[in-house]
């Protein structure tokens, strides 16, 4: 695969634009997009390098239509992505079911802005249920949530890999001020980092006859039977059951000893990780937990981190109303741990937002 | 050095994102931690537009924060906007020329009006305005220094400069006179 960052160098850029960056160096063919704040730039910057280095962009009539395209596209064999937000991420469910029904290796990426509707055009933590869960049908994907540009960069490259390796529809899930803000990363060729790119291939148009030589391809999206659907669903779960090891994600700091565990993701575990050091700094035991995977999300090790600590107490902090919440709660099903909640829907979390809600509850 | 916090707010067009731009680039030129986030709500529309900027030496944490060390306002409505930025450990600066009652200012630990309009109209042109307002930034927070602006200001407008070298001379002069006016109200400013 060509090397199109050249030497690793270290940049001072905005998140889309590390995106846009990770997505070439990942090696996509195509974005399909349609344009909403505050995923803009990633379709800026790729419009500008795509035509550089022989890749495509289509602007579609509108977001449906975007999903759809990717859909068609890495059916072709190519490794297409789109990226949106808010309203957009609505309508690219239905492109999204798609892809979990026919086990295609979509890519896209979500800068999540405040809702209901509209909202804000600015940042928020409130599609996290909607990225991880907004099919219809009980379809299987990887989400990925983020907290740095150097993440956004590295899962982009990742999400490619994870999308082509296993087949499940795969999420880069950000926000508007991972979107917006500049902060210094490092850009490097996936290759000379040692991380194998998975190729793409072809899911139609094969070589051979069917019975003879090649077994058939099954891409479908309805069928006129229910048990047929019956059984497909449930080989779709014992497939992506079989990865969650290979797959799930997180980071656990100083949860052994702590009092208290303050569980984030995303771009809030920034202010949880100073919320620990300054909490330490005072006396106050504090420790955290991050799923880096939404989906799958990572149970059994944070059920092994409840079981290690002498915490009583988890506090989960979200820029949403209790979506995460009700994420972990679901899969901590049993646990006796003490859950309190800071939900600021649609506005940013800093250090001493979690700071004086620990204090209020130990 | 540790975390500064800066938040700089003004009218669409009169250049703050832009002078926030180039000392977050200046920052990481000297090889600082450092972040800036626009606010990008709809100032297109007619809103105020704010710069929210941090420098450290140490990695940063959330992107925005509750108070800054320092807010500039560049306009009357930026005043309003801005006061919740502000709280008793925060410098405070706002253009001397704006019509505003006592009553408005926020609570600070100084409070400091600066003549940077006046001056830009008078001394050298209204167009430096923002880049007077970027030496105040650094006269009041040595968040970077003033070689590192001055390079930061060359790799944004060189360009410029190339075809208008006076251009490069009324630039510098501008972050100058921001740096002194800066040092200067420092040292007369008044606890409010």
């Amino acid at each position: 695969m060509p090397n199109v960052i050249g030497e690793t160098k270290k940049a001072f850029i905005t998140g889309n634009e590390a995106v846009a960056w990770a997505t070439l160096a990942a090696g996509a063919d195509i974005m399909f997009g349609y344009p909403i704040t505050p995923q803009n730039e990633v379709m800026h910057y790729w419009t500008r390098l795509a035509p550089k280095h022989g890749r495509g962009f289509l602007q579609t009539e509108d977001e449906i239509s975007a999903g759809f395209t990717v859909c068609g596209a890495v059916q072709a064999g190519k490794k297409a992505f789109t990226a949106t937000a808010g309203p957009g991420n609505v309508l690219m469910q239905e492109p999204f079911g798609m892809a979990e029904a026919m086990r295609l290796p979509l890519v896209a990426i979500i800068q999540q802005r405040g809702g209901p509707s509209s909202g804000t055009v600015i940042y928020s933590q409130q599609e996290v249920t909607l990225t991880t869960f907004g099919g219809n049908g009980e379809g299987h994907r990887i989400v990925y949530s983020t907290a740095t540009h150097q993440e956004m960069y590295d899962y982009t490259i990742k999400a490619f890999n994870s999308a082509w390796k296993y087949r499940f529809p795969t999420f880069v899930l950000g926000d508007g001020y991972q979107a917006k803000m500049r902060e210094p990363l490092e850009m490097y060729n996936p290759e000379e980092k040692g991380l194998e790119i998975v190729k793409p291939f072809p899911l139609v148009g094969l070589d051979g006859h069917i019975g003879d030589n090649r077994e058939p391809q099954h891409l479908c999206n309805i069928y006129s039977m229910e048990e047929e659907l019956y059984e497909v669903v449930l080989d779709f779960v014992k497939d992506y059951n079989a990865i969650i090891p290979e797959v799930a994600e997180y980071q656990a700091q100083q949860c052994e000893d702590a009092e208290i565990i303050i569980l984030t993701h995303g771009v809030v575990s920034r202010a949880a990780d100073d919320a620990v050091k300054i909490l330490r700094s005072q006396g106050i035991k504090a420790g955290s937990f991050r799923p880096i995977t939404l989906r799958p999300f990572p149970t059994n090790d944070l059920r092994n981190v409840i079981a290690n600590s002498k915490a009583k107490t988890m506090l989960i902090a979200e820029s949403a109303y209790g979506q995460l919440d009700r994420l972990v709660k679901q899969e901590i099903y049993g646990e006796t741990i003490k859950i309190e909640n800071l939900f600021m829907p649609g506005v940013g979390i800093i250090d001493y937002d979690i700071i004086s809600k620990v204090k209020s509850i130990i | 050095m540790s975390l500064v916090k800066i938040a700089l707010a003004g009218e669409g067009g009169q250049g703050v994102q832009s002078v926030a731009e180039i000392i977050a680039e200046a920052a990481y030129n000297e090889k600082k931690q450092t972040i800036y986030i626009p606010n990008f709500g709809l100032e297109q529309r007619g809103g105020v537009s704010i710069a929210f900027i941090q420098v450290s030496d140490e990695r940063i944490g959330a992107p925005k924060f509750n108070k800054a060390d320092v807010v500039i306002a560049l306009s009357e409505r930026a005043v309003d906007r801005t006061t919740i930025y502000s709280d008793a450990n925060t410098l405070y600066v706002y253009d001397q020329s704006f019509k505003i009652d006592e009553e408005q200012l926020p609570e600070a630990k100084k409070v400091l009006g600066i003549p940077a309009i006046d001056k830009a109209n008078q001394e050298l042109h209204p167009r430096v305005f923002n880049i007077i307002i970027m030496g105040a930034v650094i006269g009041l927070t040595n968040v970077v220094s003033f070689e590192a602006a001055k390079e930061a200001l060359e790799n944004r407008l060189g360009y410029k400069f190339e075809k208008n070298p006076n251009l490069r001379e009324l630039n510098y002069k501008a972050l100058e006179m921001g740096k002194i006016m800066a040092e200067e109200s420092l040292k007369e400013g008044v606890a409010k």
